[in-house]
């Protein structure tokens, strides 16, 4: 609330608001249920069981290579499952950041953008830990990962991390003056995950169709991750710089839209 | 004694902790989703421009260190507005507002608290809104927690709260800031006696040691208790704005001449009754806002009656208290005085109350025009005024008295009171 302190302390105050927010945020979903934080840790690993058996014996999918075991289904399945869950509802959420926080708005002078950026990162930290959880229960399975790579694969979360907080301020922003967005972007969101290659790899398509999936953004991370520490496939040079150039790209977008937009959502609340 | 009526009592030079120019604000207009559409379209790429409604034009203020200031208007006055603007809530569509220091918020009821957390809950997300560091909260809490004194609620949602207890809640936080300025909107509406009392004695102790105050209330009583200062807004501009005691009681006039507004006169003039008024003066004014008068001062009242028929009208002319309660009337014709001919229509008649014995207060007064014999009455205009003083005495007016064996009181000696 102090209105003439210098930047440095503003932006010391932002992110102790983030912080909280973003502590609300975890405790909103998990710490109001029963099972309270451990939920957090067996719902992955739930996931992930359930996907491994549809996958292999229902869908009997069969991995680039042939391979058709759970063993090697279920880490293909995580790296494209994991960066989904985290990228989609990091989305959805900071979507309506604004909306949800109204009253907090029109109340209390404080950065709005500190409300986007907690729900996405809530939603990057959970499925984070939750991706973690899974890299080390499938090392403990015994199925290899290259876990040397894995620095590279979180610096692609992190880059994963930046085009969903573009998305999110961008669409915070509309949401409060469109608020027919949100529905739009519950539909969107499913065909966005089927037009990439979360359940499946690009070789399952048919030749003609392969190079479509470039148009979808999401496409390079499960390639990415699968390529660094599965050794399944590889990603260019052009297609990683490609990735971060768009990433960034929709995050300036994306904030510069949300900061001409921020002082008038009181208007339109 | 009457430090307070002194309009130039604001000290200038003191250091300016909210400065506001020519500001304004209007709120979009918005009824059907495409006009948001279009909104969000203009905003992005246009010039910005939206239609939009005015609420709040040209405000400008001043609050220096240690002032106190009530706003005061009815609702939809633009009060919260402009509480909204100084708090950075909200963005001015016009003007400039800059406030200085940290400032402690109550806007509305609730200060933001969100429904599904306990108390201690969004107390600690309050202080982080409030840029307060972790250790200054574990500090404060007790404090917060005791003042708000809404036992085990603290532990419960602030959805089972009552309306008070979430203002009890608010205040507590707020107070234990100790903010350069508070600005609080209405928070004394809601809570009980008793957390009104408590409020009032921390915002006079928060006062006494140097804090400002913005304050917003529809009690007269508090923001006569409260601020120094006080600025009445009428549909978004300043009507009024100085010393709290006649800024108050002009706005409190304004809401007696509303109330018991009659027919407008060019509507009387119209029919074409026998005699109407074709004006009131106050001391010398026409003008509709209520006059200030000291007691003792001289009221003058002038009164212009048309005649239909060139007949000698009889003028009445009477004060009443701001209940309707008659203080005193008297007319030309019982008095054996005759209005002063003007030309063949229009009459004057005037008269002066001078050493004014009514007691500080709002008071109405009133001219009548009769006819010839003083019987029927025809035309009423009137006009608020103010009686200004301090003084401690009651009733409508001073009446002449004296105390039997007169002997000063040693309370009076020692102060050197002069009031009688």
């Amino acid at each position: 609330m102090t209105r003439d302190d210098s930047r440095l302390r503003r932006a010391e105050k932002s992110w102790a608001i983030a912080v909280h927010f973003i502590r609300r945020e975890l405790r909103n979903r998990y710490l109001g249920s029963i099972s309270g934080g451990l939920w957090a840790l067996l719902q992955p690993l739930m996931q992930l069981v359930i996907y491994g058996f549809v996958w292999t014996y229902v869908f009997k999918m069969r991995l680039p290579g042939g391979d058709a075991s759970p063993a090697a289904i279920v880490p293909f399945l995580a790296l494209g499952v994991w960066p989904w869950n985290a990228f989609s509802e990091a989305v959805m959420r900071s979507a309506t950041a604004i909306q949800d926080n109204a009253g907090l708005i029109g109340k209390v002078a404080f950065p709005r953008g500190v409300l986007v950026l907690a729900a996405a990162s809530a939603s990057f930290l959970l499925h984070g830990i939750g991706f973690i959880v899974v890299v080390v229960v499938v090392e403990l399975l015994g199925i290899p990962l290259q876990l040397a790579h894995l620095p590279l694969a979180l610096l692609a979360f992190a880059l994963l991390f930046a085009l969903a907080l573009g998305f999110g301020y961008l669409f915070a922003a509309i949401q409060v003056f469109v608020r027919d967005l949100s529905q739009v972007l519950g539909q969107v969101l499913p065909l966005m995950m089927f037009t990439a290659p979360v359940l499946y790899s690009r070789e399952f398509l048919p030749e003609r169709f392969r190079q479509w999936l470039d148009w979808n953004p999401f496409t390079f991370y499960p390639e990415y991750l699968r390529a660094e520490l599965l050794g399944m496939g590889s990603v260019g040079v052009a297609a990683q710089l490609g990735a971060l150039g768009l990433a960034l790209a929709i995050l300036a977008i994306g904030y510069a839209v949300f900061r001409r937009l921020d002082p008038r959502f009181e208007d339109f609340l | 004694m009457n430090e307070v009526n002194d309009p130039n009592a604001r000290r200038e030079d003191d250091s300016l902790l909210a400065v506001a120019r020519n500001l304004g604000k209007s709120y979009p207009k918005v009824f059907r989703p495409r006009d948001r559409l279009r909104a969000l379209a203009k905003l992005l790429v246009g010039n910005g421009h939206i239609d939009s409604v005015p609420v709040l034009r040209g405000v400008d203020i001043d609050v220096t260190r240690g002032e106190s200031l009530g706003l005061i208007g009815e609702n939809g006055a633009g009060k919260s507005t402009l509480l909204k603007l100084l708090t950075g809530v909200l963005t001015p569509s016009t003007g400039s507002v800059e406030v200085r220091g940290r400032v402690g918020a109550l806007l509305e009821l609730g200060a933001g608290f969100h429904l599904e957390y306990t108390g201690r809950d969004n107390i600690a997300m309050s202080a982080a809104l409030y840029g307060l560091a972790a250790d200054e909260l574990r500090e404060k809490l007790p404090q917060i927690i005791d003042f708000a004194d809404i036992g085990r609620y603290i532990d419960e949602p602030v959805k089972h709260y009552s309306s008070g207890m979430v203002v009890r809640l608010g205040f507590a936080i707020v107070a234990a800031l100790k903010p350069d300025l508070l600005i609080t909107d209405e928070v004394l509406a809601v809570g009980d006696e008793s957390f009104q009392k408590k409020c009032v004695r921390w915002m006079e102790g928060y006062l006494a040691s140097g804090g400002t105050l913005i304050l917003v209330s529809h009690s007269m009583y508090h923001i006569q208790k409260l601020c120094r200062h006080a600025l009445w807004l009428r549909q978004g501009e300043i009507a009024a704005a100085g010393d709290v005691f006649d800024v108050t009681q002009a706005y409190l006039a304004y809401h007696e001449r509303k109330s018991a507004a009659g027919p407008e006169r060019g509507i009387i003039a119209a029919q074409g009754v026998e005699f109407h008024l074709l004006g009131l003066a106050v001391n010398g004014t026409e003008q509709e806002t209520s006059l200030f008068l000291d007691q003792g001062d001289s009221l003058c009242l002038t009164a212009r009656v048309r005649s239909r028929d060139g007949r000698e009208p009889t003028v009445a002319f009477g004060i009443a208290r701001a209940d309707g309660t008659a203080v005193y009337g008297v007319s030309s014709e019982m008095d054996g005085v005759a209005p002063q001919r003007i030309d063949a229509h229009t009459w004057v008649a005037e008269i002066v109350f001078s050493d004014l014995s009514l007691l500080p207060g709002t008071y109405t007064v009133k001219a009548h025009p009769l006819d010839t014999e003083g019987v029927r009455l025809f035309d009423t205009i009137e006009r608020g005024i103010v009686v200004r003083g301090s003084t401690r005495e009651f009733g409508l007016v001073r009446l002449q008295h004296r105390w039997g064996p007169a002997v000063k009181s040693d309370a009076a000696r020692d102060a050197g009171d002069s009031d009688s």
